[in-house]
C-alpha cells in the first residue's frame, strides 16, 4: 500500500500539473533547433532518388564552387577515415554515406556544409550523382526467392536473409494441432508505420579544437548509449564527448538509433572546427529514419469445442529494409514478440520469425512499444476473435474462458516469460460494464435486421515492459539497468539526475513525485535533470516503457539510501537510538512521541552544518537499478464503430480503455499518455502506412500521404483503471506510456471486422481506409 | 511508379498532314510542355530534355528519344523516351504509341497510349498527383499540337525543335488543376 502524502508534498497518486508544461506552452522549450552557437554552419543531405542503384560517380565540384559552401563530404571521403559504415544496434552495419551502391530511396549520399541552411540546400542540388539503376526488391515474400537480387554485397552470406529466430515447443505444438477439434487462423500484416514525432531528428555537433572536446546536442532518447557509440566508432576518448539531449519533441522510438546525419555533422565539425547543425526535413524523417512494424504474421490457434485454447503457432516474416537497424536487445532479434501468447493460458506454443532485407529504409524500431509487443498483442487479439467467430462464441466470453487466472501469478508462459502479476478478468469486466456490452450486442442484432452495420471490438492485451534484467537484456553489450542520482541541498531542496531522457512523458514531474513520496520533500522542491552525459549517471535511456520500471525504481532506491543516512542524522539530533525512530513522509519522530521529530529539511541542513561524528558530510545517493524481472501491464479496450455503407467510412462511436499499470505516480499524466497512445493507435489502424511502389518509391513520404490524426478525427476516449501492483518493483508500478498504442489497434480492427462478420469477413489489414471498407461492401453486395 | 495514360483528340487537318507532323520527333517535341530536342543522333534517335515542375520541385530530365516503330501505312508510331534528372532526382521513361485515323469530315483523330514510369522524387508525390500532372501535360500537348499543325510557318527555331529555354507548365495552374482533379474523381 502506498502511504498517501499531502497535496502540498505531491507524492505518488497526486494529479499534479506537469512542471515542464510551463515552458512548453509558452513556446520556451529548448529544442535542438533552438541551439545557436557562435560561428555555427549548416549541413544538408544529398539523398538517393533510387531504391537500388549502382553509384557510378559523385561529382562535387559545382557544389563546392557555390559561394558560402564550406565542404561536401561523400562516402568515398568517409571511407578514407574508415567511417563510411557504422554499426547498427542489431549487430549489422549501415552506410553513413553511400559507397558502391544505394539500397533505398532517400539513402544518404553526400553531406553539404554551408554558411547558411539555404546555401546548403541549394548546393545539395548541384552535387551531380550518376546512378545505374538495379532491380528493386520491395516485396519481402520474394526476398528469399532464388532469382531475387542480392542487396547486401558487403555480406559474406549472399542472400537477403538476416536471421531465423524461434522459441517454444515446435513438436509439441504441432502434435496438439494434429489432434485439435477446432483451429483458427489469421494472416495479418502489420504495416510499416512511422512514429512521425513533431520534432524531426537533428543535431548540433561542436568540436572545440582548443579543448579537443566534442559536444553534440542531439535528439536522442539514449544520450549515454550514443556517447559510447560515438567513442567506439569515432575513436574519440569518451571523456571528451558530451552528448546533450535538450527538450525533445516526441521520440516514440524514432530517436533511439544513430543516424548518418549525426555522424556527418560530427565529421564536418571535426574537419572544419566550427559547430555544424543538421536538422531533418519532415520528408527526410519519414523516408529515411527508423520506421516501425512491417511484420507479415500468421497465427493459428488450436482449441477444444468449448473454446478452451490448447496451442498457438506463429510464423512471421519481418521486413527490416536495407540494413538491420532495429533497436532491440541483443538476444532478441524479434524483440519481445514472444509475448504473443498474450493474456491467455496456453499450455503450449511455438513462434518463429525470419528477418529479410528489402530496398526500403532501415529500422524496425519500437514505435511506442516495448520491442515488438505491439505486433504480438495485435496478432493474438486478432486470432482470438477469429476463433470466437469460428466457434460462434461471444469474443468476451471466449476471452474470459481462457484468461490466465488471477491466482496463477506469477505465471510462467510457454514462450519463456514470467508474468509478474495480473487480473485480466477484473479489467475486462470493468470495461464491459462501463460500455454496456450486453445492450450493445442487442443493438447490433437489431441493426443488422435493418441492414445497418455496427461492430464491437475487444482487446485484452498484456504488455511486457521495463527492459530489463541484466542477465538477459543488453544493447551492444551494455546491460539494460538504469540509474538515478539524488542530491539534497542544505536547504532541503533536491536535484535528481537520471539515466533516462524524457521526450514528453513528464519525467520532470513524475520523478520528483517519487522523491516526494520517498523523502517527503515536496515535488515542487525537486529539480529533475536529464539528457546531459557530463552530469547524469550512466543509463540506457527512455523507450520500451522502461523509465518507471528502471529509473523510477532507481529513484526510490536512491531515496531510501538517503533516508537511511537521514535516520542516522535524525538519531544524532534527537539524541536517541535509530531503532527508536519512526518514519512518515517528511520526518523522523521518536516512537510514541510524535512531537519529538526532525523534518527532512532539518536533517538536510544538519548534513552540511552539524554532521554527526564519524559520518560523511552531505546527503546524496546514486542507484543503478537492475530489475529482477520485467513488468506486465495489461488492460481491456472496447471499441464501438458504425460503418457508413455508402462511403465505407468507419466512425468510432465509443472507446473505453481500462488500463492496469500497477501503482500510479501521477494519474493525470497516465490519462494523458493513454489519450495520446490511443490516438496514435487510431491513426495506425485507419490512416497511416509507409508504402512503396514496385520501383521502391516511398508512397508515404510526406504529411500529404502519411496522415496524422487531428482533434477532428479523434473520438472521445473514456478511461478507467484497475490496480494490480507489480510485486517486484519498489513501489509496485509497471509503466504505461505504450499500453494504449499496443492494445488499441486490435480493438479498432476487431470492431470493424465484427461489424462485417455476418457477411463472412474474418480479417482486414490495417490501415482500414474507407476505400478498403467500401470495396469489401461492394464485393459483399452491401453497397452498389 | 507506372502509369498508363490514354488520350484521344481530333484535329481538322487531313491524316497525311498530321502524320508528317507526328512522325517527326523534332516537331512533336516542341508541343510537349517543357521539352526540347537538342541533337539528332541518327535517323531514329534524338537527344532531348524535359523540365517538369510540380510545386516547388523542378525535375530536369535529359535523355534519348527513339522511334521504335513507324508505320506510314497504318499511321502508327511508337516512341520510347528515357531520361535522368541532371540533379539526381530520379528518372522517367515513356513508351508512347500514337495512332491516326481519318475522320469522315476530312479531319483526323489522334489516339495515344502512353506507359509512363517515374522513379525518384516526383514519384513520391503519388499516383494521384502524377496522373494529374500527366493529364495536364497531355492536354497542353494536344493544344500545342493543334496550334503547330495550323501554323506550318511558325518560327524556324521552334520548327527545328531547338528552342532555347523550354517553358515548363506553371506550378500555380498545376496545383489548381491537380486540386480540381482530386475533386473531379474517377479521372
Amino acid at each position: 500500500m502506498i502511504q498517501q502524502t499531502s497535496p502540498e508534498v505531491g507524492g505518488m497518486g497526486h494529479p499534479i500539473k506537469r512542471k515542464e508544461d510551463l515552458r512548453f506552452i509558452q513556446g520556451k522549450g529548448n529544442y535542438v533547433d533552438d541551439v545557436h552557437l557562435p560561428g555555427m554552419v549548416y549541413g544538408h543531405m544529398v539523398r538517393s532518388p533510387y531504391a537500388h542503384a549502382r553509384l557510378k560517380s559523385v561529382k562535387t565540384e559545382k557544389a563546392k564552387k557555390l559561394p558560402g559552401v564550406l565542404a561536401v563530404i561523400t562516402g568515398e571521403d568517409l571511407a578514407k577515415a574508415n567511417l563510411a559504415w557504422m554499426p547498427t544496434l542489431s549487430y549489422d552495419k549501415q552506410m553513413v554515406l553511400a559507397t558502391g551502391k544505394v539500397l533505398f530511396q532517400s539513402q544518404e549520399v553526400a553531406f553539404v556544409v554551408a554558411e547558411d541552411r539555404y546555401t546548403a540546400a541549394d548546393a545539395a542540388e548541384l552535387v551531380e550523382v550518376e546512378y545505374e539503376e538495379l532491380p528493386v526488391l520491395v516485396d519481402p515474400n520474394k526476398a528469399l526467392d532464388p532469382g531475387a537480387p542480392v542487396l547486401r554485397e558487403d555480406r559474406e552470406q549472399k542472400n537477403n536473409h538476416i536471421f531465423h529466430w524461434e522459441v517454444g515447443d515446435k513438436q509439441g505444438t504441432d502434435q496438439v494441432f494434429q489432434k485439435a477439434a477446432v483451429k483458427a487462423k489469421v494472416r495479418a500484416f502489420f504495416p510499416r508505420c512511422h512514429p512521425a514525432p513533431l520534432e524531426t531528428c537533428g543535431c548540433v555537433a561542436d568540436f572545440n579544437r582548443a579543448t579537443n572536446k566534442l559536444t553534440v546536442y542531439m535528439t536522442s532518447q539514449a544520450p549515454h548509449a550514443h556517447r559510447t557509440v560515438f567513442a567506439l566508432v569515432g575513436g574519440i576518448p569518451e571523456q571528451n564527448i558530451r552528448v546533450i539531449s535538450p527538450d525533445i519533441g516526441g521520440g516514440f522510438g524514432n530517436k533511439v538509433p544513430v543516424y548518418p546525419g549525426y555522424v556527418c555533422a560530427i565529421v564536418a565539425s571535426l574537419t572544419l572546427g566550427v559547430p555544424v547543425k543538421w536538422i531533418e526535413t519532415r520528408s527526410e524523417n519519414l523516408q529515411s529514419t527508423g520506421f516501425a512494424r512491417d511484420y507479415h504474421m500468421t497465427a493459428e490457434i488450436a482449441a477444444d469445442r468449448d473454446g478452451k485454447m490448447q496451442a498457438l503457432r506463429v510464423k512471421t516474416l519481418a521486413d527490416h529494409g536495407a540494413f538491420n537497424a532495429a533497436a532491440q536487445p541483443t538476444k532478441f532479434p524479434a524483440g519481445l514478440f514472444s509475448i504473443c501468447t498474450g493474456s491467455y493460458e496456453l499450455p503450449t506454443a511455438f513462434c518463429e520469425v525470419d528477418g529479410v532485407y528489402t530496398n526500403k529504409a532501415p529500422g524496425g524500431i519500437a514505435y511506442r512499444c516495448s520491442f515488438r509487443v505491439t505486433e504480438a498483442a495485435y496478432l493474438i487479439e486478432r486470432v482470438v476473435d477469429v476463433l470466437a467467430q469460428e466457434l460462434k462464441i461471444d469474443p468476451a466470453e471466449l476471452r474470459r474462458r481462457n484468461f490466465i487466472p488471477a491466482a496463477k501469478f506469477p505465471y510462467q508462459s510457454p514462450l519463456g516469460w514470467t508474468y509478474d502479476s495480473g487480473n485480466y478478468e477484473a479489467a475486462m469486466k470493468l470495461a464491459l460494464d462501463k460500455i454496456g456490452y450486453p445492450q450493445l450486442r442487442r443493438e447490433q442484432e437489431e441493426k443488422r435486421k435493418k441492414g445497418e452495420l455496427m461492430g464491437i471490438g475487444i482487446s485484452s492485451f498484456t504488455e511486457i515492459v521495463g527492459a530489463g534484467p541484466a542477465h538477459t537484456f543488453d544493447i551492444l553489450g551494455i546491460k539494460m539497468f538504469d540509474s538515478c542520482e539524488i542530491r539534497i541541498h542544505p536547504t532541503g531542496k533536491a536535484i535528481t539526475r537520471m539515466g533516462t531522457k524524457s521526450q514528453g512523458q513528464g519525467h520532470e514531474t513524475t520523478y520528483a513525485q517519487i522523491v516526494a513520496q520517498e523523502l517527503g520533500i515536496p515535488a515542487a522542491d525537486v529539480t529533475v535533470e536529464e539528457g546531459d552525459t557530463d552530469t547524469a549517471p550512466y543509463g540506457l535511456g527512455t523507450y520500451a516503457s522502461r523509465s518507471t520500471p528502471t529509473s523510477g525504481a532507481a529513484t526510490a532506491i536512491a531515496a531510501r539510501k538517503i533516508r537511511e543516512k537521514a535516520k542516522k542524522i535524525a538519531a544524532y539530533l534527537l539524541e536517541c537510538s535509530e531503532n527508536d525512530l519512526e518514519w512518515e513522509p517528511g520526518k523522523f519522530y521518536v516512537k510514541g512521541t510524535p512531537s519529538k521529530a526532525k523534518t527532512i529539511q532539518e536533517i538536510a541542513f544538519a548534513a552540511y552544518t552539524n554532521i554527526p561524528p564519524g559520518l560523511e558530510a552531505g546527503l546524496e545517493a546514486v542507484d543503478y537499478y537492475d530489475p529482477p524481472n520485467l513488468t506486465f501491464p495489461f488492460g481491456t479496450y472496447v471499441c464501438v464503430v458504425d460503418l457508413d455503407k455508402g462511403t465505407g467510412e468507419v466512425k468510432v462511436r465509443r472507446f473505453v480503455a481500462v488500463d492496469d499499470c500497477g501503482n500510479i505516480i501521477n494519474p493525470m499524466i497516465v490519462e494523458g499518455q493513454i489519450h495520446g497512445g490511443l490516438t496514435e493507435g487510431l491513426a495506425i489502424a485507419f490512416m497511416q502506412q509507409i508504402d512503396y511502389d514496385e520501383s521502391g518509391n516511398v508512397q508515404g513520404g510526406s504529411f500529404m500521404d502519411y496522415l496524422l490524426p487531428t482533434a477532428v478525427e479523434t473520438p472521445h476516449w473514456e478511461t478507467d483503471k484497475t490496480c494490480t501492483p507489480s510485486p517486484h518493483h519498489p513501489f509496485g508500478a509497471k509503466g504505461v506510456g505504450e499500453s494504449p498504442n499496443v492494445g488499441s489497434p486490435a480493438a479498432f480492427v476487431n470492431a470493424v471486422v465484427d461489424a462485417l462478420s455476418h457477411l463472412g469477413v474474418r480479417h482486414i489489414d490495417m490501415p482500414i481506409t474507407p476505400w478498403k471498407v467500401w470495396n469489401i461492401l461492394k464485393e459483399k453486395g452491401v453497397t452498389g | 511508379m507506372a502509369l498508363k495514360i490514354e488520350k484521344t483528340f481530333q484535329v481538322q487537318e487531313p491524316i497525311e498532314q498530321v502524320w508528317e507532323f507526328l512522325s517527326d520527333p523534332r516537331k512533336v517535341a516542341v508541343c510537349v510542355p517543357g521539352a526540347k530536342i537538342t541533337e539528332q543522333v541518327d535517323e531514329k534517335t534524338y537527344k532531348g530534355a524535359i523540365r517538369v515542375k510540380v510545386g516547388p520541385s523542378i525535375t530536369d530530365y535529359t535523355g534519348e528519344v527513339q522511334i521504335v516503330r513507324s508505320d506510314a501505312q497504318s499511321h502508327e508510331i511508337e516512341i520510347l523516351g528515357k531520361g535522368q534528372d541532371v540533379r539526381g532526382r530520379g528518372s522517367a521513361s515513356m513508351n508512347m504509341t500514337g495512332k491516326l485515323q481519318a475522320l469522315s469530315n476530312g479531319g483526323t483523330e489522334v489516339t495515344s497510349v502512353s506507359e509512363v514510369n517515374v522513379v525518384g522524387i516526383l514519384a513520391q508525390m503519388g499516383s494521384r498527383v502524377i496522373s494529374e500532372v500527366s493529364n495536364i501535360m497531355f492536354e497542353e500537348f494536344a493544344r500545342n499540337f493543334q496550334v503547330r499543325l495550323k501554323q506550318p510557318t511558325a518560327p524556324a527555331q521552334a520548327q527545328e525543335g531547338t528552342a532555347g529555354e523550354p517553358k515548363p507548365i506553371s506550378a500555380t495552374s498545376l496545383a489548381w488543376e491537380a486540386t480540381k482533379g482530386l475533386f473531379r474523381g474517377g479521372s
